[in-house]
């Protein structure tokens, strides 16, 4: 019989226990103005953070720019964080409120085409499933209508419940579904 | 239920929002009628494919300057503003300073949301609730003590039936589980992402409407690792193993082997072995004979092989790509050609890279076949 050697446990949590220390004490200073610990935590973070943006929008440009103004706003608003949930989660939640204010603007403005400039973007981060199939995923996802992929991407990616999805929005929760059901079946068919 | 209403249905199906009645209808739709069990493959496949994307990607350029610019950029506006008294009332702000600072103040806005949706979520991992368990048949035992009619089953707590006992368990809010006579299961884990429980002994049938690799059922040969949709596992008293899905996928793992088992198909696993090749569950007995021989025996390998391709059939795919891996090398070529007779394999694969195992050229032969997203993970 096999026994499992349990001794480097301890030492992955003391690693890990020391990183969120490390991060709160990033937060911290970054609430009492210190710009280069802000810094930190927007070069710890920037992916993440891209990476929705990017996936909401199917547009670089519009990515970069929403991936700045969410860490403005993170910036303006840390020293209310009160650090009830983690700060990587209230971040997040930050850059999608700020994609969805731009959605609802360009919205109202109807003005910008939603097309992806440049798929290439995708090739930036290490493929994670069979060589073509998430590049062929991701630029079917950045050809979805506007509403549908906002909802796909909350839903099918960030995990977002319909309820959350919809108070965000300021949609009933059977639009949301509507759109996701929509958003998948483009995809299965854009796919097949 | 028919197509229609089904077909209606899949998208809520694979979402968990289903009670535990329409679900079921579902699975029984589904595993007689080919149309909609394909629509719900398909559909499967794209939330597997979703999941499997990475959650970061790098922009193309370095942001934080001109973040650092507009940061800057308010801090100054900002103090300008205050040492000017009450003549920053009578100042015109630029246009460029409303909209850095609208966004912001939008976002505000949600601020009170996300704290409350954070906190939601982490009590609900601190606390871990137990199944629900109600007594189907007799007196079922949580922990050795009777069931009457329901409760709870709870981490490390063993769920015992006799022989003519039964009981359903209901896995968190991602299906159900019925427990045969003569069955010992424990609850092991009851987390967002493992639902765990271990089978020592008997029969039970899973119905499960979660996204892939959710539940878990450890047994003493091998982990049935649901990747969504209905199955019966059997544990004998030697710890053997015995699958049957009836509707989407299971894979059985052991010590690094995995055979996945689609609908239709039946997997058996033996202690110190692992699962053997997955074969038809209406299979003639000769066949079964030679995967026995096969798998668990300690007869000629080549010989069962042998015996394998000359009575496979087009239905026998997934058994055929599994012997591809598991054949003496020398018959090797012979299950290549049988499989590729009936299922060529895709452009882009060669046959000596096929038979010296390449993962790539493997990999996508299982995709035609409809195992990709499950055999590539």
């Amino acid at each position: 019989m096999t026994y499992v050697d349990l001794a480097p446990a301890p030492i992955a949590f003391v690693a890990v226990s020391e990183a969120v220390d490390d991060e709160r004490d990033l937060v911290a200073r970054a609430q009492a103005r210190d710009a280069s610990a802000f810094e930190q935590l927007y070069r710890t973070h920037m992916q993440r953070v891209y990476a929705v943006c990017l996936r909401m929008t199917g547009s670089v440009v519009t990515a970069e720019d929403l991936t700045q103004r969410a860490f403005v706003a993170a910036w303006n608003h840390l020293p209310r964080f009160r650090g009830d949930s983690a700060f990587s989660s209230w971040l997040h939640r930050v850059a999608v409120n700020t994609v969805l204010a731009d959605l609802r603007a360009e919205q109202r403005r109807n003005q910008r085409v939603f097309t992806t400039e440049n798929p290439a973007a995708f090739e930036t981060a290490p493929p994670a499933s069979p060589i073509g199939t998430r590049l062929d995923l991701e630029q079917e996802i950045a050809a979805l209508p506007p509403q549908a992929r906002a909802v796909f991407v909350l839903h099918d990616v960030e995990g977002w419940q319909h309820d959350e999805i919809a108070a965000q929005l300021g949609v009933a929760v059977g639009t949301t579904k509507a759109q996701l059901h929509r958003a998948r079946k483009l995809l299965q068919e854009a796919l097949r | 239920m028919n197509c229609s209403e089904c077909a209606g249905k899949l998208n809520e199906f694979c979402d968990g929002e289903l009670a535990v009645e329409e679900a079921r209808a579902v699975v029984e739709h589904a595993a007689s009628c080919p149309q909609c069990a394909a629509e719900l493959d398909s559909l499967r496949r794209l939330r597997v494919a979703t999941g499997a994307l990475p959650r970061t990607i790098a922009p193309g350029r370095d942001l934080w300057p001109a973040i650092m610019a507009q940061i800057e950029q308010a801090g100054a506006a900002k103090k300008s503003a205050s040492s000017a008294g009450s003549d920053a009332v009578t100042t015109r702000k630029p246009r460029g300073r409303v909209i850095a600072w609208a966004i912001p103040l939008a976002v505000a806005a949600s601020l009170v949301l996300i704290a409350n949706v954070a906190n939601r979520h982490a009590a609900a991992r601190l606390h871990p609730t137990g199944w629900q368990v109600v007594s189907l048949a007799g007196v079922p035992r949580v922990n050795a003590l009777p069931l009457k009619s329901s409760g709870e089953l709870r981490r490390g707590q063993w769920l015992v039936t006799d022989s003519v006992s039964r009981a359903k368990v209901t896995i968190g809010s991602i299906g159900e589980v019925s427990v045969e006579p003569n069955s010992r299961m424990r609850l092991v884990e009851s987390a967002p992402t493992d639902h765990r429980i271990e089978l020592a002994r008997g029969t039970m049938n899973a119905l499960i409407w979660a996204p892939p690799r959710l539940f878990f059922v450890d047994t003493p040969s091998g982990t049935a690792v649901d990747l969504g949709c209905a199955y019966t596992l059997s544990v004998d008293d030697r710890g053997g193993g015995e699958l049957r899905v009836t509707a989407g996928y299971v894979a059985l793992e052991y010590g690094g082997r995995e055979s996945i088992v689609p609908a239709g198909l039946m997997c058996l696993t033996r202690p110190g072995v692992g699962p053997g090749v997955p074969f038809r569950i209406d299979a003639p007995p000769e066949l079964r004979s030679a995967l026995e021989q096969l798998d668990f025996g300690r007869a000629d390998a080549a010989a069962a092989v042998r015996r394998l391709v000359d009575g496979a059939g087009a239905d026998d795919a997934v058994m055929l790509w599994h012997l591809l891996g598991r054949s003496p090398v020398a018959e090797r070529g012979a299950v290549y050609d049988a499989l590729a007779r009936h299922h060529p394999p895709p452009a882009g694969t060669t046959r000596p890279g096929i038979l010296t195992l390449d993962a790539g050229m493997l990999r996508a032969w299982g995709e035609e076949l409809g195992l990709n997203s499950f055999a590539t993970r």
